[in-house]
């Protein structure tokens, strides 16, 4: 423990100067401005902004670049909130009752809501990290294949819960979500698979292209038809600030997020995605009138960002102590740090304790940041809900444009984004939610990834599913959500709940 | 596993012109998936090949829809609603003239020379304008000029980012 | 209205006939990089694009057009305008294994570009799971040979420098068919690695040099000619008895074929001042990189390479078993 505070009090000492918190500002603030675009994710921001670094010493520079990373993620959210654009896959759930918020008036309260529940993710995933970061990375190499895919079964599994009508046609989702995210190069043999023969798709489906086409783009061509609901945006508009009986109701979802995306967000292979989805899933599971879900429950907002943000902290786990970053977020990061000569591996926070416990304070003084920066701009992002949506779509549009070109610098991204965008609409219009698509979308790469490797490994076994006692416990766990789902005597109730 | 037990009525009749359309929509999809990837390897457990996952995920694809579309003989639901092709042909159409000006393009005889951001951006508002019932024009040009500088600006300056703004008329 | 015209003036000066007899370069160069920003290739054209702005005295944009292993930035860069303006970073996999991996690929990297010069060459290891059985690379080898349906190899997905490099040594040892385990990126083959659930490895030693060190994994050679500064410790693959096994993950620069003389001249000039300065020097050591010789700091002597190690590798990776 007073190592703990010994440490911590090192990282504050390097966090702390006075270029430090300038620095770890201007990230949040750029990411921020860069990440509330709409169709620029943190990916792409952290990929923008990566060069404006390179003049700074390495401590800076990774502060500036944590900075920028929960600017963005931040950024993202508020997007998702009001336009009903995901910048990433972890705010796909923020749209479902975050955007129906906004519609109803209460843009500022969700906002709010985010930016609290943030921050209080983010002063507990600093401590976890500061007390238990070095140990819990044993939990991360628990983690083999095998592990992995029952983990994304069970995360399939959340995404039933997520349909907020017809659970076949959720189904429906998932399993489209699946297919399309076997599009591309296959990484075990290198043959292409349905891919027309195009050179693009050799990669396969981008997320950008897929989230901006479905939902960004998808959004536009809805409002343009129901001039009625979009003008409800900006209209009416509510308090700005959650009220104590907001703040009261988001409490225990925030700590529950916090909890579910920080343990998740260890993992390497990107466990952190799961972590919002696993929280809407509870905060519905827990909720007493499940129906408000998917029409504006503050639960569903608070719950899935703290846990978004929990996750995105505790992600660094693994780089900081293991030098393996889990996700492509994570992978810039291991550039920042060789660009700046620390090449990341299990001695960062032996051989440079004030890079590792520095960024570890910057973390928590990130957060506060945000905070400072993000309550006074709530009133200007909802200001900018005023703005007439005859101006609005095409400067969405535009924004898009840029943002999924400058992501991999090829037009053709653009395109695709359109084409998609095409798909997005003929879903709305045949009744099917985009949501559990991107999920099964998301986790379906990985899945395939992970069974193939297990099945390997295993020499063709099933048997090292259920022989694995982390996996057969995932499993269950899958198996048990289904069994609620689907049980006969719950089929009734869930009609009530799932019919509009 | 499906809506309104109460009017699971007698008789076979479309009930949901929109569940129909979708379990048809997911079994023409399972079809595309599956033709596509007709010569791909399945291989074995021991060896899984190319193919097993995209077959597999598009039998269950047509499975479902093959329900879906059952289901809407037997349940009432939606009907399908009317298509608005103002908004997809104005709107998508402008992002797809962004993707094939801001680096230019060929394709056979057709030739679009590099513009750069500060054609295609304009392009980009004022085509997509052009999808709201209320545009005004007057105003859409002069948005579309604000708009292209200030992402002119951030992009190219602020953030430094290599897209081409007009390399026929500046060189960058 | 006055800035409007003034601009334009500008611009038309710049287009009109001065283009002809104007002093290569007078507007930014492009430096396309076939790979997401951050990995291995980013960075060593980072660190060396910076300090070549200096000597052209224009600045030299950094583009990544990630995508197929590396083939489509090398396709948008070589068949570009030769004008110098547009050049690529490419590697080992876009310059000399992709035309065995890629069948459709839609540049020849032997005739159909203009070789500039080699930035930097990155040593490859063969490294294992700390519990894994042999001790030394001759066991390895006795091992791998024996137990050939036991062991699993990790890479880092089909066309990456690890497969490419892994599929050469199998190749060599007789076990093409050897089990392989495909991850997508160094890191989770690397994870997996490092928890014991695959059995060994090659990498680019930038990618390992740090676990190696910490000890959570082992190294059994370096397939270079000479150890690297950077794991003194480690043998080369000739001292362990792996002599025929020599394969580096080189960077180098390349430009499309036509371009002017003038512009090859100047880019091989900024290439070499660059990895002649302390500062990019430094910087290249520290990622473990070897600084490339006189003569593969040339055109020709960087098409030499790019010929000898496509002539090596295409056998094997043509016969690689992709099902």
């Amino acid at each position: 423990m007073t190592e703990m505070f010994a440490n911590l009090s090192l990282g504050f000492g390097v966090a702390l100067t006075l270029k430090n918190i300038a620095l770890c500002f201007v990230g949040c603030l750029v990411g921020t401005l860069i990440g509330v675009l709409p169709g620029v994710g943190p990916i792409a921001t952290i990929a923008m902004l990566l060069p404006i670094t390179f003049g700074l010493d390495p401590v800076g520079a990774l502060i500036m670049l944590a900075g920028i990373y929960y600017g963005a993620q931040y950024g993202g959210s508020t997007t998702a909130i009001l336009v009903n654009i995901p910048g990433e896959a972890t705010a796909v759930v923020t749209t479902l009752d975050g955007h129906q918020m906004a519609k109803q008036g209460r843009a500022g309260v969700a906002l709010g809501t985010a930016a609290i529940g943030s921050f209080v993710a983010g002063c507990f995933a600093t401590l976890i990290i500061a007390a238990l970061g070095a140990p819990l990375t044993k939990l991360a190499l628990l983690f083999g294949p095998a592990e992995y895919f029952s983990l994304m079964v069970m995360g399939l599994c959340f995404a039933v819960v997520l349909a907020r009508g017809s659970i076949l046609k959720a189904f429906c989702m998932i399993m489209l979500g699946l297919l399309l995210s076997t599009v591309g190069t296959d990484l075990e043999t290198g043959q292409e698979r349905m891919t027309f023969g195009f050179p693009p798709l050799s990669d396969g489906i981008d997320f950008a292209v897929l989230a901006m086409g479905v939902f960004g783009f998808a959004e536009v061509l809805r409002n343009l038809e129901n001039p009625e609901t979009r003008d409800v945006v900006r209209t009416k508009i509510g308090r700005l600030l959650p009220s104590w009986e907001d703040i009261k109701q988001s409490i225990a979802p925030c700590l529950r997020g916090t909890f579910i995306g920080g343990t998740l967000g260890i993992l390497p292979g990107n466990g952190a995605v799961l972590g919002p989805f696993a929280s809407y899933t509870i905060e519905k599971k827990l909720a007493k009138d499940p129906s408000r879900f998917g029409r504006g429950a503050i639960e569903g907002v608070a719950g899935p960002e703290s846990a978004n943000n929990a996750g995105a902290q505790t992600a660094f786990i693994p780089l900081l102590t293991l030098g393996i970053p889990p996700n492509a977020v994570m992978a810039l990061m291991v550039g920042a740090m060789t660009i700046h000569g620390i090449i990341p591996g299990p001695q960062v926070m032996t051989k440079n304790p004030d890079l590792f416990w520095g960024m570890i304070a910057s973390m928590w003084i990130g957060n506060l940041m945000l905070l400072i920066i993000n309550l006074p701009l709530v009133g200007v992002w909802v200001k900018l809900l005023q703005v007439p949506y005859r101006l609005m779509f095409p400067a969405i549009l535009i924004f898009c444009s840029i943002g999924i070109y400058s992501v991999n610098n090829q037009p053709v991204d653009v395109a695709f984004t359109a084409l998609f965008g095409l798909f997005g609409y003929l879903l709305i219009k045949l009744g099917f939610e985009p949501a559990p698509m991107l999920l099964g979308f998301v986790l379906g790469k990985l899945m395939e990834e992970k069974l193939r490797q297990a099945l390997i490994i295993s020499r063709g076994s099933f048997m090292t599913f259920i022989e694995r006692p982390i996996s057969a416990g995932l499993l269950l766990v899958a198996v048990a959500i289904l069994v609620i789902a689907l049980l006969p005597s719950m089929s009734k109730k869930r009609d009530e709940v799932f019919t509009e | 596993m499906s809506l309104n037990k109460i009017d699971a009525a007698r008789g076979w009749r479309i009930r949901s012109t929109q569940d129909l359309a979708a379990g048809l929509f997911m079994i023409v999809l399972a079809g595309l998936a599956l033709f596509l990837s007709r010569d791909l390897a399945t291989g074995t457990l021991r060896q899984i090949g190319p193919g097993m996952l995209p077959k597999a995920f598009a039998w269950i694809c047509a499975g479902l829809g093959a329900l879906l579309a059952f289901n809407s003989l037997r349940y009432n639901g939606d009907k399908l609603a009317g298509w608005s092709w103002r908004g997809v042909i104005f709107v998508l159409g402008a992002a797809v003239v962004f993707g094939l000006t801001i680096r230019g393009f060929e394709i056979g005889p057709l030739k679009v020379p590099q513009l750069g951001m500060l054609v295609s951006g304009p392009l980009v508002v004022l085509i997509s304008g052009l999808a709201a019932e209320d545009v005004r024009l007057k105003e859409l040009v002069i948005f579309a000029i604000a708009m292209t500088t200030g992402c002119a600006l951030l992009f190219k300056y602020a953030l430094g980012l290599p897209i081409p703004l007009a390399p026929w008329l500046l060189g960058i | 209205m006055k800035t409007l015209a003034l601009g334009l003036a500008a611009a038309l000066a710049l287009a009109l006939p001065a283009q002809a007899q104007s002093k290569y370069p007078e507007r930014p160069i492009t430096m396309i990089v076939p790979f997401a920003a951050g990995g291995p290739t980013d960075i060593i054209a980072r660190i060396v694009s910076e300090n070549m702005s200096k000597t052209l005295g224009q600045q030299i944009v950094v583009e990544n057009v990630a995508g197929a292993g590396g083939t489509t930035g090398i396709t948008r860069a070589v068949t570009a305008a030769p004008d110098g303006y547009t050049i690529a970073m490419g590697h080992l996999g876009t310059f000399s294994a992709a035309p065995a991996t890629y069948p459709g690929l839609k540049y020849d990297p032997i005739n159909g570009m203009q070789t500039i010069g080699l930035a930097g060459g990155t040593p490859i290891l063969i490294v294992a799971k700390k519990a894994f059985a042999p001790k030394d690379l001759k066991e390895f080898v006795a091992y791998v040979k024996a137990n050939s349906d036991k062991v699993n190899e990790a890479h880092a997905g089909v066309g990456s420098v690890s497969w490419t490099t892994c599929t050469l040594l199998k190749g060599q040892l007789g076990v093409p068919k050897l089990n392989s385990v495909a991850y997508r990126g160094t890191g989770p083959a690397l994870n997996d690695l490092v928890s014991g659930q695959v059995d060994f490895m090659c990498d680019q030693i930038v990618s390992v040099a740090e676990q190696i060190k910490a000890g959570t994994i082992k190294a059994y050679a370096v397939a270079s000619a000479e150890r690297s500064p950077a794991l003194p410790d480690v043998p080369t693959t000739k001292e362990a008895g792996l002599p025929e096994y020599q394969i580096e993950a080189w960077n180098g620069i390349a430009a499309p074929k036509g371009l002017p003389k003038e512009a090859v001249d100047k880019l091989v000039d900024a290439l070499d001042k660059a990895l002649n300065d302390e500062t990019v020097k430094k910087r290249l050591l520290d990622l473990g990189t070897v600084l490339p010789t006189k003569e593969e700091r040339t055109p020709a002597g960087f098409a030499a390479l790019i010929k000898r190690d496509a002539d090596k590798l295409s056998p094997v990776l043509s016969a690689a078993p992709k099902q």
